[in-house]
């Protein structure tokens, strides 16, 4: 071996063989995490090429803030470094993915044009709306006295909000739907696959569209405030925006369904938690909220690129290494969290990661605080006695991106329904957010959605 | 006690104002916090510690 590799391989180490889509890798999660923490809370992985794997909390924290020596640059076309953006493995064939692959200066303007848009301020504006779809979907199923927590609920409600954030037409929602979440959880090698492939490229075609129709026509929403972006006096390039559509779209819908749905199962096995958050929500439902985003952190990690020489947490990374930022183990560290395997709806000191730290915190984290919240109270108030099928539930079969469910059935005593089924409050919504103007920045609208009698 | 928030290290993720409302306001447009008054009452020095202790970018600290 020369010389040369030789000290390269005593730089990489410990090393810890870490495979976060194997099939085992959900079952074992919390034992190879638990095995991270004691022995190697920073390791070098040869999966994948080879890459550094970050579990400890500490550590997660030193290199996540540690700005200046990390990239998320997906240089696509091979213009600056190479670098392969945030997944890991690198996806074969794939664009730039928006501001999650882009550093700063250029991912700050995006973040400038985006943020007035997904404020707490201006989230908080959406609450009716929201309110009003979650009851739509409610009212399909309440007679009925079943329900899958998946399909008919945490699929539906997070699809129909980004949208009309993005100010696409609602009634869409049905494209964007399936591509969203069967686009992280078929395997590569599925025999579904390329269905999959040609729904995605059925969704990307209505991208297009909506970004061109924005532009002859401009209407609000978060595709106006791309369309209208200049950095330097220069509008960026369509592709560039593509991605950053495609990046809303991805953020916005499997995420918060995943959160959601995994809250209601453990709130199914837990009832006595349950009809305590139920009656106590006023001082419970937000500490129990960051509980479910920490436990079960549905965006597991992200992928780095180090830029320049360093040593960090007592390691010494080379320009270009590659290194796995896991979000969903740092969360899982006893260094920082007291019985981290236990769920406490009442955790204080709660510093999860689940948003991701540094410039990059999830853009839409007020979103889907919002949207979760609403989702979880009202099942707790329609549908206070659910039980969901443990047989019927689907988990993904790879957690290695996102931590999330494909269904999850649930029966429930019947109740009345209050209102109009979806389709017809879609029709509603989407008046409302033509007349009044919903998706406009908080800048420029600051009441909430006035929808029927609220 | 008194209470600082880093602009430079917050990065909007709002706990702080979670938990103790009354001290932390967060920005319209972007979420990021910063302390109403820099002076923290006696009865809210717990909440304060607290929103220091959750606070995921480590942005907030007292003296």
């Amino acid at each position: 071996m020369p010389q040369e590799e030789a000290a390269d391989d005593t730089r990489k180490a410990p090393r810890f063989r870490f495979d976060r889509h194997a099939p085992d890798y959900h079952e074992q999660f919390e034992a190879i995490t638990q095995e991270m923490h004691a022995k190697c809370p920073i390791a070098w992985s040869d999966t994948y090429d080879g890459h550094w794997v970050a579990a400890g909390n500490g550590q997660v924290f030193d290199l996540a803030r540690s700005a200046e020596f990390l990239s998320n640059d997906h240089d696509v076309k091979g213009e600056r470094r190479g670098y392969q953006g945030i997944s890991i493995p690198a996806p074969q064939k794939s664009g730039q993915g928006g501001i999650l692959e882009m550093d700063p200066p250029r991912q700050r303007y995006y973040r400038q044009a985006l943020n007035p848009y997904l404020s707490p301020a201006a989230v908080a504006r959406w609450v009716p709306f929201v309110d009003e779809v979650v009851r739509a979907c409610l009212d399909e199923k309440i007679e009925s006295g079943s329900i899958d927590f998946v399909d008919d609920l945490a699929n539906v409600v997070p699809a129909v909000l980004t949208l009309a954030m993005m100010g696409i037409p609602l009634q869409r929602w049905v494209i964007y739907n399936e591509p969203a979440h069967a686009g992280v959880y078929t395997p590569p090698d599925s025999p579904d696959m390329p269905r999959v492939i040609a729904l995605h490229q059925e969704m990307i075609m209505d991208l297009v569209r909506q970004l061109h129709d924005v532009r002859a026509n401009p209407r609000p929403g978060l595709i106006d405030a791309l369309v209208a972006l200049r950095i330097d006096g220069e509008a960026p390039p369509d592709a560039e925006l593509m991605g950053n559509l495609a990046l809303l779209i991805g953020g916005g819908f499997d995420t918060t369904t995943a959160l959601t749905a995994h809250a209601l199962e453990w709130l199914s096995e837990n009832p006595v938690e349950r009809e305590r958050l139920s009656r106590e929500r006023d001082t419970l439902l937000d500490s129990a909220t960051e509980e479910f985003l920490r436990f079960y952190t549905p965006a597991v990690g992200d992928g780095r690129t180090i830029s320049a020489d360093c040593e960090i947490a007592g390691v010494r990374f080379r320009e270009g290494d590659r290194l796995w930022l896991s979000w969903a183990m740092a969360n899982r560290d006893a260094a920082a969290f007291p019985d981290p395997n236990e769920v406490d709806l009442a955790r204080r000191n709660n510093r999860h990661s689940s948003f991701g730290l540094g410039v990059h915190r999830c853009i839409g984290s007020n979103v889907a605080r919002m949207v979760f919240k609403r989702m979880l109270l009202a099942v707790l108030d329609r549908m206070p006695d659910y039980g969901c099928d443990p047989d019927g539930a689907v988990h993904y079969d790879s957690i290695g991106v996102i931590n999330g469910m494909r269904h999850l059935p649930a029966t429930f005593t019947p109740g009345p329904r209050v209102g109009p089924g979806l389709a017809e409050t879609l029709d509603v919504l989407q008046r409302a957010c033509d007349e009044q103007g919903l998706a406009a920045p908080v800048t420029v609208r600051q009441g909430r959605a006035q929808i029927g009698s609220t | 006690m008194k209470v600082h928030v880093d602009a430079e290290r917050c990065q909007g993720h709002t706990l702080c104002a979670m938990i103790a409302p009354e001290v932390f306001e967060l920005s319209d447009i972007d979420g990021h916090s910063s302390a109403i008054t820099e002076d923290v009452p006696a009865e809210l020095e717990q909440k304060v510690i607290e929103a220091v202790n959750s606070c995921p970018e480590g942005a907030i600290s007292v003296s």
